[in-house]
């Protein structure tokens, strides 16, 4: 699962004309998720409804893994257990608007807030223990929830769930219905865009470089005098908070939760996301959501018992690439550049 | 993690040759046997690359165990069947009469037990597990066969799961989903008495039915599991790698 990025080793090679070249990547890397930005803007209006609740599904399961990808790829907490906090976001914000009739912002908030708590509460009792252990209690702790949610049905209505109606978003000059499908898409896509600017930055800071140290050295880590449990639970914690934004966005896209939220796919989805798109970068992880909604949508159709494949599918990505999609892309173009700076 | 749906796949294969042959004895024989030769190649092909890394052996598990559920899903279908009572005698008990299959039950369990803990503990070939799993490169360095052992540790423990599974079949209903519940209590189980200590693993599993079994009484069976996962918690805190872990 430790994979060392041999880009500083080459930077140093290239000297002037390498920073230089470096920069134009950087532009063109920006420019490129201008455009990617634009183009979703863009399409938004003539897509289809079959195509646009695909999209949607896709947008909010990026945020899931790439927050997932925090954890499993930059600190190499392998957990087992993240549908706890997808469940806990999408019942957070059905309760308070159920309950309460509380405005979606506020509900999104309480959301974050309570995925948060259990996030820590977890983290703390889990972080700190070995690697096997913590695969383990993890998959405990969801399984315990699971089962909660199944049979306190007064609460979370087990297997029916409970289906709620959003009030309309007051955004100051206008109001809007969630509901309204452009609404929906353009609420989703904020959220991501957002997601991927703070993983973004937290990825470049001095923060991420420390979490990156604990995944290739744990020890050597905390030889250097960081807090490595610290720097786990936090990286842990910010999973869990973006796995609850995702949980609550999809709970208002389907305007009803149920216990499946807490269910075993939506702990083995993420990780199956991370490895196929390749762990460590964050977008590595929306690609194999990308990949497995489609290859969920279309093959479900046909064959009902998929998950055969996708229990082939996380053996042989696995098996084959540790790195996964991004990792093959980025070690090709390593290459190229390898070829033009020797020559 | 695949261990449950070997369990579920020993009761199901059990439930066929009890179809096939009608003796539920002979399933007690051939169903681990058969687990056990199919999880060598198991091993061998699918986890072995994995080695070294328990978190990513993990995983592929989970895949296997897909893999598993979904066969039998197809295979036997999603139906609940209830197999006969193999052993229909009734053994008085204080008055009460107990079903003698369920006290076979705990007699062949004990003889397992004394029988694993004697292999691990008395034979030579239970210290050269124990010296694999305590230091791979080591016990490889001084002429063990680790490689051979880490697949036949895996094959012991697929023979047991599905000897439990077999054992089980009569007791519970054989469904594709059985194995989960039994992992999560397995999983409580090995955290509290600590990974790789069979005495811990026993005292645990004990206590901790008991206790679960206790608490039904008064309590709904899911509060009850609640229960015994918050004393796994307790135990976490303070006893970070179990309470039997050396």
């Amino acid at each position: 699962m430790k994979h060392r990025n041999s880009c500083q080793e080459s930077e140093e090679t290239g000297g002037g004309l390498h920073s230089l070249m470096e920069r134009i990547k950087v532009k063109r890397s920006s420019l490129l998720f201008l455009l990617v930005l634009l183009l979703i803007i863009m399409i938004g209006p003539t897509l289809p409804s079959g195509i646009m609740s695909l999209m949607l599904e896709m947008m909010i399961l990026s945020i899931f893994a790439m927050g997932y990808d925090i954890c499993l790829g930059y600190t190499d907490q392998c957990s087992l257990g993240h549908s706890l906090f997808f469940g806990v976001g999408a019942y957070g914000i059905l309760l308070p608007v159920l309950h309460f009739n509380v405005g979606l912002w506020l509900a999104l908030l309480i959301a974050l807030a309570i995925t948060f708590v259990f996030g820590f509460l977890e983290g703390l009792i889990s972080v700190r223990l070995s690697e096997a252990y913590f695969v383990i209690i993890t998959a405990i702790f969801f399984f315990i929830f699971f089962l909660l949610a199944l049979s306190m049905t007064w609460l979370t209505g087990g297997d029916d769930g409970l289906s709620v109606q959003i009030p309309p978003v007051d955004l100051g000059f206008a109001t809007f219905s969630v509901y309204n499908r452009l609404v929906n898409y353009y609420l989703v896509f904020f959220f991501l865009v957002i997601t991927y600017i703070i993983l973004k930055r937290i990825v470049n800071s001095p923060l991420g470089n420390v979490f990156i140290s604990i995944r290739e050295n744990q020890e050597r880590a905390s030889f250097l005098g960081y807090n490595v449990f610290r720097y786990k639970l936090a990286a842990f914690v910010l999973s869990a908070l973006f796995a609850g934004l995702s949980g609550a966005l999809y709970a208002i896209r389907l305007r009803y939760g149920n216990a499946d939220f807490f269910g075993f796919s939506w702990s083995v989805n993420p990780i199956i996301w991370s490895l196929l798109g390749g762990m460590g970068t964050l977008v590595g992880p929306c690609i194999g959501v990308v990949i497995l909604s489609l290859f969920q949508y279309y093959v479900s159709g046909w064959w009902s018992q998929y998950l055969v494949i996708v229990g082939v599918l996380l053996i042989v990505v696995l098996r084959v690439s540790p790195k996964g999609i991004m990792g093959y892309i980025r070690s090709k173009t390593q290459e190229v550049r390898w070829k033009k700076v020797q020559a | 993690m695949a261990h449950g749906d070997i369990y579920m796949a020993g009761a199901v294969l059990s439930f066929y040759v009890l179809q096939w042959f009608g003796n539920f004895w002979l399933a007690l024989i051939i169903v681990p046997v058969a687990i056990g030769l199919i999880s060598i190649p198991i091993e061998r092909f699918v986890l072995r690359p994995f080695e070294g890394r328990p978190a990513v052996t993990m995983i592929a598990t989970v895949g296997i165990a897909f893999i598993i559920q979904q066969g039998v899903l197809g295979i036997y279908g999603g139906t609940p069947n209830k197999m006969p009572d193999p052993w229909p005698v009734y053994v008085n008990l204080l008055g009460v009469g107990y079903p003698g299959y369920r006290i076979m039950i705990a007699c062949i369990s004990v003889l397992i037990i004394t029988a694993l803990w004697l292999f691990l503990y008395k034979t030579s070939y239970g210290i050269l597990i124990r010296a694999t799993i305590q230091d791979k490169e080591m016990a490889s360095a001084i002429g063990i066969n680790d490689n051979r052992i880490l697949m036949a540790t895996f094959a012991l423990g697929g023979v047991l799961a599905a000897l439990g599974g077999v054992l089980a079949a009569p007791i519970n209903q054989v469904f594709y989903l059985m194995g989960n519940d039994v992992i999560l209590l397995c999983f409580i189980v090995v955290i509290v008495g600590g990974l790789g200590s069979l005495k811990g693993t026993l005292i645990a599993s004990l206590t901790l039915c008991t206790l679960e079994a206790g608490m039904t009484m008064v309590l709904k069976p899911i509060e009850a599991r609640v229960a015994i996962f918050i004393v796994m918690i307790l135990v976490l805190v303070f006893r970070p790698k179990g309470l039997f872990s050396e």
